[in-house]
């Protein structure tokens, strides 16, 4: 449903949301294009991927799907290509896109953490590098989302790669405030904590809610509403931050 | 030697120079016995040879981080010499400053190939070596103030570092999990005047002064601080401790 003008937040921006053909990358592309957006959505997996830009784009939103590997810089070039051609510019950048997997690690091979750090940690900087590079070109600033998540603030056994990854993220956004500051292009990390998505599906829900103060698992709209926030105007003097999302996981 | 460390067997990489040699120095203050390893032969030796003027124990071993062969190796040589360690400093690792826009693929992959998985591999090294030989074990892995804060042009720099951090503390869940329980913390040393600093921005007293009038407590970080902190991370002073975040920086990261 297409809000009203005056309500459309992002209107004449254009976003980038990686890992977007599900999850929380999905939340965020729809209510990105909801809010005015164009929307560039980029995954791995094409039909998926496509399928989500067909349905925002039936709801009259702008909205493309580039099939893209977020840990391949041949990829990202493709992808700002795409942008550029179909919109004329880059905004906003959510490098959402990520996977995981339980490996305790005196168990886990390199290869395996390589592998996920390629996608988790060097995607998310080979995204900002170029899409940075793109705001430059039109020198109205713009707004990078890192999709971290509680795991890069707190431990949990099983995830030493992933939690690398996404404490990786939470300090690449820090660093990369700093530097980009003067260019009023900000950069901050979100940290979900238990979302109900793919990704979360091993884990049962009465067993963990008890965890959590909140008493339930958070929804992708959770987390999309908090990147809307980040990337949006009211966001302006949020730059270099952490925004947990998490139900009160990490308060205790 | 006596001390709280009597006959306790540690291993620092990065031990060639800087933190990572005082560290061995400090360590064998108290009575342990030291590998120090390090891609640098003859810096290694020179630090071997400052433990035993001590009248420490201290073996060096040629040892780059990226590689799961020298891992093997350096467990295997420490097992041979001293028998199973009793604790590992992950202390090796570099630095770079550069903006975004001219840090590349390569640096970006060098960079973590070095601090992110030369440390994660220490960490699986140790965990089975601890497993294997049922002891009580502890790591440290150095982080850095930038892997806690940010740093302008430091981009990379910052990302490995907080790698570290968070890293660390998912190891210290699984550590504690361990029979024996292992404890895993981070220290985040601020700048300290090491040749990774001098190396970096030069060495004049100029710049010393600057840093140390910067810093809250206003005094340059010396290599022997960090050392202390090491220590105390090794040694059972910090028994109750994991997961755990020391900040060693005069304040910096306070203001």
């Amino acid at each position: 449903m297409q809000k009203p003008e005056s309500e459309r937040e992002l209107a004449g921006k254009v976003a980038i949301v990686t890992g977007a053909s599900r999850g929380i990358g999905k939340a965020v592309a729809a209510k990105f294009a909801r809010n005015g957006a164009s929307v560039v959505i980029t995954g791995r997996n094409a039909e998926a991927g496509a399928a989500v830009a067909r349905e925002i784009a039936g709801d009259g939103h702008d909205a493309i799907f580039v099939r893209a590997d977020q840990g391949s810089d041949a990829d990202w070039t493709a992808v700002l290509a795409h942008a550029q051609e179909a919109f004329g510019r880059v905004d906003i950048l959510v490098a959402n896109a990520g996977l995981s997997n339980n490996v305790p690690a005196a168990q886990m091979e390199l290869a395996q953490f390589r592998e996920l750090n390629r996608i988790n940690m060097k995607g998310p900087f080979l995204g900002l590098k170029h899409c940075v590079a793109a705001m430059r070109k039109h020198g109205d600033g713009g707004s990078v989302v890192l999709m971290s998540s509680i795991v890069g603030m707190v431990g949990v056994p099983g995830y030493v790669h992933y939690s690398a990854a996404k404490g990786g993220l939470r300090l690449m956004a820090k660093a990369a405030a700093l530097e980009l500051g003067a260019e009023k292009i900000r950069v901050n990390s979100v940290h979900p904590g238990m979302i109900r998505t793919d990704m979360t599906a091993m884990f049962d829900e009465k067993v963990m809610a008890l965890r959590l103060p909140l008493g339930k698992f958070g929804h992708p709209d959770d987390i999309a509403n908090a990147v809307l926030f980040l990337a949006s105007n009211r966001g302006k003097f949020i730059t270099g931050t952490q925004l947990v999302i998490d139900g009160g996981w990490t308060a205790q | 030697m006596t001390g709280k460390l009597a006959s306790r067997i540690i291993i620092i990489t990065g031990a060639t120079k800087g933190i990572g040699r005082e560290a061995c120095l400090a360590l064998a203050r108290e009575g342990a016995k030291v590998v120090a390893t390090g891609r640098d032969e003859k810096g290694g030796l020179e630090t071997a040879a400052l433990v035993s003027d001590l009248g420490g124990q201290c073996l060096y071993l040629r040892h780059d981080i990226r590689s799961e062969d020298d891992w093997r190796n350096v467990f295997a040589k420490t097992i041979e010499r001293f028998g199973a360690p009793h604790g590992l400093v992950n202390n090796a690792g570099i630095f770079f400053v550069k903006p975004l826009a001219d840090t590349t693929e390569e640096d970006f992959d060098n960079i973590y190939e070095i601090n992110v998985e030369g440390t994660f591999l220490g960490v699986r090294q140790a965990f089975q070596s601890f497993a294997a030989s049922k002891t009580q074990g502890v790591i440290v892995n150095v982080s850095s103030l930038m892997g806690q804060v940010g740093f302008p042009n430091a981009i990379a720099y910052c990302a490995t570092k907080g790698a570290i951090t968070a890293m660390t503390k998912a190891a210290a869940m699984e550590g504690a999990a361990m029979t024996p329980r292992v404890r895993v913390n981070s220290l985040h040393p601020g700048v300290i005047w090491t040749p990774m600093i001098t190396g970096t921005f030069g060495g004049d007293k100029a710049l010393s002064d600057a840093f140390a009038d910067d810093t809250p407590l206003k005094m340059i970080g010396l290599p022997e601080y960090m050392a202390d902190a090491i220590t105390f991370l090794i040694s059972d002073d910090s028994a109750y401790i994991t997961g755990a975040e020391l900040t060693a920086d005069g304040g910096r990261g306070a203001d």
